[in-house]
C-alpha cells in the first residue's frame, strides 16, 4: 500500500525532539545558543514529518504505523500503534510549530543564561513537546498514559526551573502532588479497562466494550475525566495551574497554557468519543457541568488577579472549561467549534503569555498595579497583546469570533443552563482582559521606568507568527473549517470509524456538517452583547478593586496543598459516583 | 480473585489519601503519594491473578505442564504485571523529583510545614 511509506516515518516526529532533548545538554556545554539551534532543527524535522502525512490525514484517511511491525492479528493488537488521525495530527502539529516558536522566543528572552542552564531548559522543553506530539499520535491507551507521565515529569522540571525563587519550588510541589494523583487515576482507569476487556489498543477497546457498560467501565471513565481534567486544569482540579504559570518563565507558561493543558482535553476526548463512546449520556452531562463550572470560576478568578501571568492562567482554566463543555454538548457543530477553539486558544494564549514574558523581560515587573503606560514605551508588545485580547473576546475578524460563534450556536438549542454559564464566563473574560490591558498599557504612569530593554528579533518574529495566525484563522473561516476544523472534528464525531481504521488500515472518516455565516446579525449582536457589559464591568473593577462578592471564592483558593488536594479528591469522587450511580 | 488483596489495596489507598489531605508535613505528603501508588501496584497484581494460576514464565514449566499448555492455560496476566512494573519505575522517578523539591523547600523556607509554603494564593 502506498500509505505505508509515509506512515513508517511517523515515529520520527517523536524521536527527533527526544534526540534533541538528549543532545541539548551536551551541546549546552559548548554554547547555549548551539543547544537552542539544535532544538529548533529537531522541532523542524518533527513538523516536516507531520506535514508530510497531513495531506492524506486531512483528506479523511488515518495513517497507521504499527511500531516494530507488530501487526494486529484477527483484531488483536499486542504492540503499540501510532495513528495520525486529523484531530491527533492537529494537536501534534500545533505542538511542533508553536514549540519551535517558543524555542525561538527563549533564545531572545533567556539567551543570556549560562550554557548549562539553556541546555537543560531546551532539553526539558523538547521532552514535553515530544510527549505532546506522541500523545496526539498514539492509538494505545497505556502508551497515552506513558506520554502523560513524560509530559508531567518534564513539566515539573520546567516549573521549578528557577530554583532560587521560592515560589517556583512551592508551585512545583503543588503541581507534583496534584498531577501525581491525576496520573494515578488514569493509571488505575487503564488497568481496570485492560483487566475487564484484555485490550489496550483503542480500536480493540472500542470493539470489546460492547453496548452494555459494566460499572467497572464507568469507574474507569470517571477516573479518566478526573485524571485528564487535572491536566486540563478544570475546576475543582485546577489548584496547581495558576501557581505553576505564575512561577515559570514566560515561554514555559506559554507552553503550559497553549499546549500542555490541551493534553487533558485530548485525553478526555479520546476516551469519551473513541473508546467508551457507547455510554455517552451521563458522561456528556458530567462534562458540561465540569466545563461550565470551570468556565465561570476561571473567568471570575481572572477578574481579580493582580499578577498578569496569574490572570492569564485563570483565563486558561476558563477557556479549558469552554472546550470541555463544547465536548460535552457533543453535536457535530459543537465539536467542530471545540477543535477550532482549541487551535485558536493555543495561538492567542501563547501570544498573550509571550507578551507577559516580554514585559517581565523589559521591566522586571509582574504586577499590574506596578505597570502602566506601557503603550508608549512598548508599542509592539501593546499591539500583540491587544490582538490576543481581541481574539479571546471574539472581536471580528479575529479567530475567536468564529470558534465562539460555532460553540454558541451549538449550545443555543437544548442547553439553556450551559448557555447562561458560557455567556456569563465570556462577559467576565472580556472584563478581566480589558482590565489587564488598561492597567498595564493605557493607564497613566507618572514616574518613568528604571530600565526598559529593547525587544529582540526573536520576540518580534514570534509575535508576528502568532498574531498573524490569530488574524488568518479568523479571516479565512471557510478555508479553516473545510481543511482543518471539520476534518479534525471527524475523528471525534466518527470515533468508531477512527477506531476501526487503527486496526484495519484506513477507512474514510466522514466529515461532520458545520457551517458558519460570517456576518450573521444575530452572531454580531451576541458578540456585542458580551463585549459591552464586559467593558462596563472592567471599568467598575478598575475603579473599585477587590469586589466584595468575590471574597468567598478567593478565600477558597487558600494556596494550601492539602486544600487543593481535597478539592481534587472530592471532584474525583463526584466524577466516579456520578457516572456509576446515575 | 483473592478478596484480601483488594481489601489491602483499598485500605492502603485510603491511608495514602488520608495522609495527603490531612498532614501538613511535606515529607508525609510525599509518603502519602507513595502509599497511593503502592495501592495501585497491589490492585494490578491482584487483577492479574486467575484462580489457581502460576507465574507467567514459560521456561522450565512445573511438573505435569508443558510450555504450550502454560501459554494456553492458567497463568497470571503478564501484561498487568508489566504495567505494574512500568508504574514502579515511574513512581521511583517521581518520588525522587518530589523529594528533591522537598529538600530545596526545606533549604529555602527552613520549614516543612505546608502552611508556611503558601505564598501563592487567591
Amino acid at each position: 500500500m502506498s500509505l505505508t511509506g509515509d506512515a513508517a516515518l511517523l515515529p520520527v516526529a517523536v524521536v527527533a525532539p527526544i534526540t534533541g532533548a538528549v543532545l541539548a545538554p551536551v551541546l549546552g556545554r559548548l554554547s547555549g545558543r548551539l543547544a537552542l539551534a539544535c532544538s529548533l532543527v529537531a522541532m523542524a524535522v518533527s513538523a516536516l514529518v507531520l506535514v508530510s502525512v497531513a495531506g492524506t490525514t486531512y483528506g479523511g484517511r488515518v495513517v497507521v504505523e504499527h511500531i516494530g511491525n507488530w501487526r494486529p492479528v484477527h483484531g488483536t493488537q499486542l504492540g503499540v500503534t501510532f495513528a495520525a488521525d486529523p484531530f491527533g495530527l492537529t494537536f501534534a502539529l500545533l505542538a511542533a510549530v508553536i514549540g519551535a516558536v517558543l524555542l525561538l522566543f527563549t533564545a531572545s528572552e533567556l539567551g543570556d543564561l549560562g550554557g548549562r542552564e539553556l541546555g537543560g531548559f531546551a532539553s526539558l522543553m523538547q521532552l514535553l513537546l515530544a510527549a505532546l506530539i506522541a500523545s496526539g499520535l498514539t492509538a494505545d491507551i497505556l502508551n497515552l498514559f506513558v506520554w502523560f507521565e513524560v509530559a508531567a515529569l518534564a513539566s515539573y522540571g520546567l516549573t521549578a526551573f528557577f530554583l532560587e525563587r521560592p515560589i517556583a519550588l512551592e508551585a512545583a510541589f503543588k503541581t507534583m502532588v496534584l498531577t501525581n494523583m491525576a496520573a494515578f487515576y488514569v493509571f488505575v482507569a487503564i488497568a481496570v479497562t485492560y483487566a475487564g476487556h484484555g485490550a489496550l489498543n483503542v480500536g480493540q477497546v472500542r470493539a470489546a466494550l460492547g453496548a452494555d457498560p459494566r460499572s467497572a467501565d464507568l469507574v474507569a471513565l470517571g477516573l479518566v475525566v478526573a485524571g485528564f481534567g487535572t491536566k486540563a486544569g478544570l475546576v475543582p482540579f485546577h489548584g496547581w495551574l495558576p501557581d505553576a504559570h505564575t512561577a515559570a518563565p514566560g515561554p514555559v507558561s506559554a507552553l503550559f497554557s497553549g499546549l500542555m493543558v490541551n493534553l487533558g482535553v485530548l485525553g478526555i476526548a479520546r476516551f469519551v468519543t473513541v473508546t467508551h463512546a457507547l455510554h455517552r449520556g451521563q458522561v456528556m452531562v458530567l462534562l458540561t457541568v465540569v466545563g461550565g463550572l470551570s468556565a465561570v470560576v476561571g473567568a471570575l478568578m481572572a477578574l481579580v488577579q493582580d499578577d498578569l501571568k496569574r490572570l492569564l492562567a485563570y483565563d486558561t482554566v476558563s477557556q479549558m472549561g469552554v472546550l470541555v463543555a463544547a465536548l460535552g454538548v457533543g453535536t457535530p457543530e459543537s465539536l467542530t467549534g471545540m477543535v477550532y477553539q482549541l487551535v485558536n486558544h493555543a495561538l492567542f494564549k501563547t501570544l498573550l503569555f509571550l507578551c507577559a514574558g516580554a514585559i517581565v523581560h523589559a521591566t522586571g515587573m509582574t504586577r499590574l498595579s506596578e505597570m502602566g503606560g506601557l503603550a508608549r514605551h512598548r508599542p509592539l508588545v501593546t499591539v500583540a497583546f491587544v490582538v490576543g485580547v481581541a481574539a479571546i473576546s471574539g472581536v471580528p475578524p479575529m479567530n475567536g469570533y468564529v470558534s465562539l460563534g460555532l460553540i454558541h450556536h451549538a449550545v443555543e438549542t437544548g442547553h439553556p443552563v450551559l448557555l447562561v454559564a458560557l455567556t456569563l464566563a465570556q462577559v467576565v473574560t472580556v472584563a478581566a482582559l480589558a482590565r489587564a490591558t488598561y492597567l498595564a498599557f493605557f493607564r497613566r504612569r507618572d514616574d518613568d521606568y528604571d530600565r526598559i530593554e529593547k525587544p529582540s528579533v526573536g520576540m518580534v518574529v514570534s509575535f508576528a507568527v502568532l498574531a498573524g495566525g490569530c488574524v488568518a484563522f479568523g479571516a479565512l473561516p471557510g478555508l479553516v473549517l473545510d481543511h482543518l476544523a471539520r476534518p479534525a472534528a471527524s475523528s471525534l464525531t466518527a470515533g468508531g470509524a477512527y477506531a476501526r481504521a487503527v486496526l484495519h488500515y484506513g477507512g474514510r472518516l466522514p466529515l461532520p456538517e458545520a457551517t458558519f455565516v460570517y456576518l450573521d446579525p444575530m452572531q454580531l449582536l451576541v458578540i456585542g452583547g458580551t463585549i459591552l457589559p464586559g467593558l462596563l464591568l472592567a471599568a467598575r473593577v478598575v475603579r473599585h478593586p477587590g469586589p466584595r462578592l468575590m471574597r468567598p471564592l478567593q478565600a477558597l483558593h487558600t494556596g494550601g496543598v492539602n486544600d487543593y488536594a481535597t478539592y481534587a479528591v472530592l471532584g474525583a469522587v463526584v466524577c466516579v459516583f456520578g457516572l456509576v450511580l446515575t | 480473585m483473592i478478596l484480601v488483596n483488594y481489601v489491602v489495596a483499598a485500605v492502603v489507598f485510603s491511608l495514602g489519601v488520608y495522609t495527603i489531605l490531612t498532614r501538613r508535613n511535606l515529607l508525609k505528603i510525599v509518603m502519602g503519594l507513595s502509599l497511593m501508588e503502592s495501592a495501585g501496584y497491589v490492585l494490578l497484581i491482584s487483577m492479574a491473578y486467575r484462580r489457581g494460576s502460576t507465574a507467567p514464565v514459560l521456561l522450565k514449566p512445573p511438573p505435569g505442564e508443558t510450555e504450550r499448555s502454560l501459554a494456553r492455560g492458567n497463568v497470571a496476566d503478564p501484561v498487568l504485571q508489566n504495567i505494574a512494573l512500568t508504574a514502579v519505575v515511574i513512581g521511583v522517578a517521581v518520588t525522587a523529583v518530589l523529594l528533591t523539591t522537598v529538600v530545596r523547600v526545606a533549604q529555602h523556607y527552613r520549614s516543612l510545614d505546608a502552611d508556611d509554603v503558601r505564598g501563592l494564593r487567591g
